[in-house]
């Protein structure tokens, strides 16, 4: 009983606290004025939005801009201080860290998946099949078990991040064919393989819903768990970057998001949280 | 002493007012050539930004029939065939569309139903392009691949949807230069005994055979610099086509999608070099078109003999009766499909949440609270772009319209009128690249806090529709009576007092029609934002160096990548408002066009 209540009594204060860091997080925009503009990873653009929205309402000064355009948009327009946070969905190479001087700070575990509509048969790909189909090597979905229908094959464009992991750790740097339908963005890519019942595409584990499937790879399933596990490969982390040490209203936004306090959101989005 | 005090001031009064005509003269000539100079620095910006390839000797990488940027090979020749492919299915089948409507108007009868087609037509220059685009995404793609299977975006969509959105210019420059030969000719055509599809075929269509062409290279151009349909409706695949059905990536495309690249990188240079040739290529039309214009006479040759051997055989000419039924019809039906479509799924989705979302309105319109969800800081952002843009455009454009009518002659107004023309005929894309460039220049030289933003759009919009603005006025101010132009002169005035009192008052309809006009165009172009300060999110621009949300992005956004049925119910409801808005411009520029052709008609 005694035990029972010294728990409740743990419980609460761990609570009280949790609710205090909360409210202190965020009383820090309390009284500050300014703008941050943000650009790049589309993957992240549910999670920028969402933060920015809580914080502006709790201060109206403040104005949060939020730009898509893929990860080489947030490399270049951080790069060139067009934006103050550029967002990718891959780690910085080398080279982009030396030329820009580009400092990275991730947020989540995101996996990459190969979606199919949900009116297609089939429920399971292996890593050969899926790079065979997207150098055009097979070209009808009954080479490997579903429907006689010709494959519509949708990419994302250079820009994108969740291109580069799905093209390094899936296609093993495979080419995709030519043919390939060109979005600009993860929820384009939803929408296109949602209205197209013969195509195949691949985007962020976060964005998967309803709408299209994602069938299993190699016999594991895509889920965000079992990315963070290590069991699905196709996984990487999400980043903010800023050119130099983030200063002033950059700086707590950053802190806001990798903070304790914006872990719903990001599991809300359908990542999983670092912290 | 009493004699001279008045003398004195007359001759001070004169000096005053000579002092206004020169200055005037200088400031309008001034305006006139921003236009120049605006054509002059986005060559020597895209030549510029392509000069590394060719010192680098890169240049073979761009002349290479693949694109695949992470190998280093940087071929643009897919892209320039996609764009050729598009705009030339779509102006082959919207060419004869067109003439058959032109022939349907200007036939026999002349009834209601031939002027309210022609009201149709010259309404669909109303309709925004990215509402053409967002309609075709969730109409004609989903009513494709239900006829030929379940396919997503191709070239037939977007050879559809762009054959529709040029469709007016067509018309409207082969029905303008027709109606003009037909009034001419009528009397002969009657004298001869032609019945009006005789006349049409074997006196009017051979008579405006410049007007032909003229109708023939703007469609086309129209079609080529077109970045928003190909865009959403393509697939974007940098593949050479084999049939409709496949995905195609048009250089205006290339161009919005790949503009993220390295700044120093080759794919980012290559895609200078892909302005430079849409920039290359409309320029050419205009230096095509105006020499011809000017001297060709009536057609020869085949094309008169075909013409007189359809005229002088029934079957013939009830098949062209027939044609030109059929294609009024078609475009009829097609723009009504569009409208009623439009406005079955946007009409039961509005209402006020849909604008202010949760927040309480007048603290959404004092700017206290920020707004999630709806879509006004869409609106406010259009808003502020259209003024801006118009505040830059207007004083500029009436000048330089001044200036071609009454001070330069000769070779200068030569030069004004072509650049005019030739920037009218820039794809708006290429001057989003251009002002995209502008900043990234700045940025590494003279004003290293510049940034894309409100004022960049409208600097680049304003440049966009200056050309528009001059034009409607060097135009208001032409079709005025012979008379006015002389009464000022004979009064003794200084040509500024006679522009000031006389032509401008009586012109003023006609040159704000252009100007309401040319702003429905500001609002509507989303290609030129697109690469230069727009955002998906941002709420309410606080100042000029903010980014912004605008209307027609939102439209874009939202139907590429629309994540729950609100967000659609939001996008078609974008839709109506800015197809409202640009709308609500093209009427009342039209009523003010009208009562001053009215008033000055003869």
């Amino acid at each position: 009983m005694k035990r029972s209540m010294h728990f409740a009594a743990l419980a609460a204060l761990f609570l009280f606290t949790c609710t205090a860091a909360r409210a202190d997080m965020l009383q820090q925009f309390a009284g500050q004025k300014g703008k941050i503009d943000i650009a790049g990873g589309t993957a992240h653009i549910p999670v920028m939005n969402e933060a920015a929205k809580r914080i502006m309402t709790v201060n109206p000064d403040i104005r949060i801009t939020v730009e898509g355009g893929g990860t080489g948009v947030g490399v270049q327009k951080a790069g060139e201080g067009l934006v103050d946070i550029g967002n990718t969905g891959r780690a910085l190479s080398a080279e982009e860290v030396a030329k820009y001087g580009l400092v990275s700070f991730p947020f989540a575990v995101d996996g990459v998946t190969v979606v199919l509509n949900p009116a297609n048969a089939v429920k399971e790909l292996t890593a050969a099949q899926v790079q065979d189909i997207f150098a055009g090597k097979i070209t009808n979905w009954k080479d490997v078990g579903g429907a006689d229908a010709a494959i519509t094959l949708y990419t994302r464009d250079e820009a994108s991040g969740t291109r580069e992991v799905f093209w390094e750790k899936l296609l093993k740097k495979g080419a995709v064919a030519d043919k390939a339908n060109v979005v600009a963005s993860n929820g384009a890519m939803k929408v296109a393989v949602s209205q197209d019942a013969s195509g195949i595409g691949y985007m962020s584990i976060g964005f998967v819903d309803a709408t299209v499937k994602a069938p299993l790879l190699d016999g594991v399933e895509p889920s965000q768990a079992n990315a963070t596990s290590g069991a699905y490969k196709v996984a990487r982390k999400l980043f903010m970057n800023t050119k130099g040490e983030p200063q002033g209203l950059t700086k707590l936004f950053i802190e806001y998001v990798t903070g304790p306090e914006c872990t719903d959101i990001i599991s809300k989005a359908g990542y999983i949280p670092l912290k | 002493m009493r004699q001279t005090q008045p003398c004195r001031q007359q001759s001070t009064r004169f000096c005053r007012q000579l002092f206004f005509d020169r200055a005037a003269r200088a400031l309008s000539c001034g305006a006139g050539f921003v236009s120049l100079a605006t054509l002059a620095a986005i060559f020597a910006f895209l030549a510029l930004l392509s000069l590394p390839l060719f010192t680098q000797g890169q240049w073979d990488s761009v002349l290479q029939t693949v694109w695949r940027p992470f190998e280093g090979r940087y071929g643009i020749v897919p892209m320039i065939a996609g764009s050729l492919i598009l705009s030339c299915s779509a102006f082959a089948l919207a060419y004869p569309l067109g003439m058959g409507v032109c022939l349907f108007v200007l036939g026999p009868g002349g009834g209601l139903l031939r002027r309210a087609t022609m009201g149709v037509v010259t309404f669909m220059t109303a309709i925004p392009t990215v509402v053409y685009g967002f309609v075709s995404v969730f109409l004609l793609v989903p009513l494709l691949g239900r006829a030929f299977g379940g396919r997503g975006p191709s070239l037939l969509a977007a050879v559809l949807t762009l054959a529709l959105l040029v469709l007016p210019t067509i018309v409207l420059f082969l029905h303008g230069s027709m109606r003009e030969t037909e009034e001419r000719t009528r009397l002969t055509s009657a004298a001869l005994g032609f019945t009006p599809l005789q006349a049409l075929l074997l006196v009017v269509l051979p008579g405006s055979a410049a007007g032909l062409r003229t109708a023939a290279v703007m469609g086309w151009c129209r079609a080529l610099s077109d970045t928003l349909i190909p865009l959403m409706l393509a697939g974007n695949a940098p593949q050479f086509p084999d049939s409709l059905f496949d995905s195609v990536r048009t250089l205006t495309a290339h161009i919005a999608l790949v503009v993220a690249m390295d700044n120093s990188s080759p794919a980012f240079h290559s895609l200078f070099a892909c302005g430079l040739t849409l920039f290359g290529v409309s320029l050419a039309a205009q230096a095509a078109l105006r020499p011809r214009s000017a001297t060709s006479g009536p057609m020869r040759g085949r094309t008169l003999g075909l013409l007189s051997f359809m005229a002088a055989r029934p079957a013939c000419r009830a098949l062209v009766s027939v044609w030109a039924v059929l294609s009024a019809a078609a475009v009829l039906a097609s723009v009504g499909a569009l409208l009623v479509f439009l406005l079955s799924r946007s009409l039961p989705v509005l209402d006020l949440r849909l604008f202010f979302g949760d927040t309480p309105i007048l603290a959404a319109l004092l700017g206290r609270q920020p707004v999630w969800d709806g879509l006004f800081a869409a609106c406010a952002g259009t808003l502020a772009l259209v003024i801006l843009a118009s505040l830059m455009a207007i004083p500029v454009g009436i000048a330089g319209g001044v200036a071609l009518f009454q001070y330069l002659r000769g070779p200068w107004a030569a030069a004004l009128r072509f650049s005019a023309n030739a920037l009218a005929g820039v794809p708006s894309i290429v001057m989003g690249l251009f002002g995209f460039s502008l900043i990234i220049l700045l940025r590494h030289t003279v004003a290293h806090e510049a940034n894309t933003s409100l004022l960049l759009s409208a600097v680049c919009i304003a440049l966009l529709v200056l050309p528009y603005t001059i034009n409607a006025t060097a135009q208001s101010l032409d079709t005025l009576p012979v008379d006015l132009r002389l009464l000022g002169p004979s009064l003794g005035m200084t040509s500024w007092q006679s522009l000031r009192r006389i032509l401008l008052p009586a012109a003023g309809r006609g040159i704000l029609g252009g100007v309401v006009l040319s702003m429905g165009r500001a609002a509507e172009d989303t290609a030129v934002i697109l690469l230069t300060g727009v955002v998906a999110h941002g709420g309410l621009p606080r100042g000029l160096f903010d980014k912004f949300e605008a209307l027609p992005f939102t439209i874009y956004y939202l139907a590429a990548q629309y994540q729950s049925a609100h967000d659609l119910a939001k996008g078609f409801g974008a839709a109506l408002t800015l197809l409202a808005l640009t709308v609500l411009l093209f009427c009342i520029a039209r009523a003010l066009q009208g009562r001053m052709e009215r008033e000055w008609k003869h």
